[in-house]
């Protein structure tokens, strides 16, 4: 494709920068989308620095994320051209989360008098790996743990889809399929055809707690939540599951399903790292339970899914706020599973405020501080219908 | 009527249809007509993204075809289907008559029994209408793949009619809420824009538009009240729908302010969740004057 006039040699290298500069900046911009813009150039006045920004933003950025990085590359794009500091007037600035972040020094790095871990309460020596708790993996015992995670096989319970597919029963009639084949008998219709609303594996959603009292527990975990996110097993018969879903908190909510979305683990648990803010801080999960009902909720990400919660319930916040926002997900959501590796000790008790208070709105409760549990978590997914 | 030639042509020509959009907005729309490309819109609920295809639709004079995507929609809801129940008929009808020639079979397959459904609607009128597709989040992956096909070349192929392809792409209008990631593919045909909630000012304009007799002094407070009710910690921020609908609301009631009386009487307007309610409720006096 042309543009109607094609621009000028100095425009296509201008832009062709431009988009460079996008990348750096981490946008996924294609030679297709420069070519757009500069098309949509030949349309808008070039001199104006308003056209420029708007025309680029429509053609070059797909996503509302990306609109803080296409700012900071136009800015320096343009910050040294003829329009100088430029400002538009329209541009949106980033919106903060609505929960503000607490400097990690405010908050007190653990709970005081946490319980003590089991240690060796659960020895078993014939897979020793299997039952050792996380907390007491060594980096190379992760990394052995993490190969067995990846075998693991997350099989969300099936929902009946609207979606309808062809099929031997089933009450709808395939009067497209019954016609073709009455063709075949002369117009007499022989055998109707159906079909049949089709199956659909439902959304996982996990969320980490990361705070400083999960400490042991969180890279496993995300190793966890690495597998289940790169790796979605297909089933004869059945529609491909959505994607899982992976979201941390400590004192505020961060999304990291992109981050995980990679194939090289390494790689991914870096990035994941990177984009949690508040590793080993305190914990707030009624804010943050807020915050995905909130922000992820209402867009029907969570509507509908298994939500797999890891944490140990020990809230620094108002436990009548988890106990308020655990409702609130426990009726937009399928099941609440809960995960908490606290469990593992015989003695425990869910006596914690927190965990007190969020217990009334679980479906499952379950232990959640070494693989032979996140195996029986994995056991248990499709049983939730 | 002409297409718009510029932004600003097309800011005027959706301001007389009483939608104000914005400098992004509109050159957005303007891009997306001129480069014959699809636009995707995105933003909160009740921001007006369904309002700017109907306002463009009157704008350029065109029939605004709508497409309401929901989960399991396919081809024969969204394309087309032929009329089974009535080919079922004509072909008994043909058989007992004995008249079952070749013309006859054509016709069986023919316009007749052609259902057109919103797309194929949409590309027969090709530049003369505008495609709304509503809510695309809602349909599945597999409906986005046959739509990404569909807006890639404008045209379709019904293997018993041959291939129908739009004469000039029509203006088409996406609209999405994000409850699911869109596949890339079908972004980057897209054009992108994200609608923002509206500043005070633009907001009381876009009241005055919508709502002209709504007092301008009310407009002013409601739009006021609403942008402090969008800084509370709300599940569901209200909308400049919910805007417009709450000063109608107090407007009809007759009041000639909004005092927490009258804002009591109608928080139904624009507050719509249970939990959201009590919290408003508590905090009336600081969202209705501006004090705490």
């Amino acid at each position: 494709m042309a543009a109607p006039e094609p621009p000028g040699a100095d425009l296509v290298a201008a832009l062709v920068g431009f988009g460079q500069a996008l990348r750096r900046e981490g946008l996924a911009v294609g030679s297709g989308q420069i070519v757009t813009y500069a098309q949509a150039l030949a349309d808008l006045d070039v001199s104006d620095a308003e056209d420029l920004y708007w025309g680029g933003r429509a053609c070059l950025v797909s996503d509302r994320a990306d609109v803080a990085a296409y700012d900071r590359a136009f800015q320096r794009w343009l910050g040294g051209g003829p329009g100088g500091q430029l400002k538009v007037s329209g541009a949106v600035p980033r919106r903060q989360p609505t929960l503000t972040l607490e400097p990690p020094a405010a908050t007190t790095p653990g709970p005081p008098g946490r319980p003590e871990r089991p240690r060796g309460s659960l020895a078993s020596h014939a897979e020793v790996l299997r039952h050792r708790h996380f907390a007491e993996c060594s980096p190379d015992e992760l990394e052995a743990l993490r190969l067995l995670m990846a075998r693991l096989h997350l099989q969300p319970p099936l929902r009946r889809s609207r979606r309808l597919a062809p099929s031997t029963r089933g009450r709808h009639l395939d009067l497209r399929r019954s016609l073709r084949a009455s063709l075949r008998t002369h117009g007499e219709l022989l055998r109707p055809a159906r079909r049949t609303r089709r199956l659909r594996p439902r959304r996982v959603v996990l969320v980490l707690d990361v705070s400083g009292s999960m400490r042991g527990c969180s890279r496993a975990l995300l190793q966890f939540a690495h597998t289940a996110v790169s790796r979605r097993p297909s089933r004869s018969g059945v529609a491909p599951a959505p994607a899982t879903e992976v979201f941390c908190f400590g004192t505020r909510l961060t999304r990291i399903t992109p981050e995980l979305a990679r194939r090289r683990p390494d790689q991914a648990l870096a990035r994941a790292a990177e984009a949690v803010v508040d590793w080993e801080g305190g914990t707030r999960i009624g804010d943050s339970l807020g915050e995905l009902v909130r922000v992820w909720g209402r867009r029907g990400l969570v509507r509908g899914a298994v939500v797999v919660i890891c944490s140990d319930g020990l809230e620094r916040g108002d436990p009548a706020v988890l106990a308020t926002e655990a409702a609130r997900l426990a009726r937009l959501a399928h099941r609440i599973v809960w995960v908490n590796p606290l469990k593992a000790d015989p003695r425990y008790q869910p006596l914690a405020r927190g965990m007190a208070a969020a217990l009334p709105f679980v479906d499952v409760f379950l232990s959640g501080h070494d693989l032979s549990s996140l195996e029986s978590l994995a056991d248990l997914l499709p049983t939730l219908r | 009527m002409p297409r718009p030639s510029s932004p600003a042509a097309m800011t005027a020509a959706l301001a007389e249809h009483a939608y104000l959009a914005d400098r992004g907005l509109s050159t957005a729309m303007f891009l997306a007509l001129s480069l014959g490309r699809p636009l995707l819109l995105e933003g909160e609920a009740g921001v007006g993204k369904t309002e700017v295809a109907k306002a463009l639709a009157a704008a350029l004079g065109v029939e605004l075809i709508r497409l309401q995507c929901y989960e399991g929609i396919d081809a024969g809801q969204a394309l087309y289907e032929w009329d089974y129940a009535r080919q079922l008929l004509h072909i008994r009808a043909l058989s007992e008559r004995a008249a079952a020639d070749e013309a006859a079979v054509d016709e069986l397959f023919g316009p007749r029994f052609l259902v057109e459904r919103p797309l194929l609607r949409a590309l027969r009128a090709g530049g003369g209408a505008v495609l709304l597709i509503d809510e695309i989040d809602r349909a599945d992956d597999e409906f986005e793949a046959f739509l990404l096909e569909v807006l890639s070349d404008f045209q379709v192929t019904v293997p018993e009619l041959g291939t129908i392809a739009a004469a000039s792409p029509p203006a088409v209008v996406l609209t999405s809420n994000r409850t699911r990631d869109l596949h890339d593919a079908l972004k980057r045909r897209c054009l992108y824009h994200w609608i923002d909630y509206p500043g005070l000012e633009r907001e009381v304009e876009i009241v005055a538009a919508r709502a002209p007799d709504v007092p301008a002094a009310l407009a002013r407070q409601v739009a006021a009240a609403v942008a402090r009710l969008r800084g509370l910690d709300l599940a569901k921020r209200p909308g400049v729908a919910e805007t417009i609908d709450w000063a109608r609301a107090v407007a009809l009631l007759g009041a000639d302010g909004l005092d927490p009386e009258v804002a009591v009487d109608t928080l139904g307007s624009v507050v719509k969740d249970h939990d959201d309610v009590e919290v408003v409720r508590a905090r009336l006096g600081e969202v209705v004057g501006g004090r705490t």
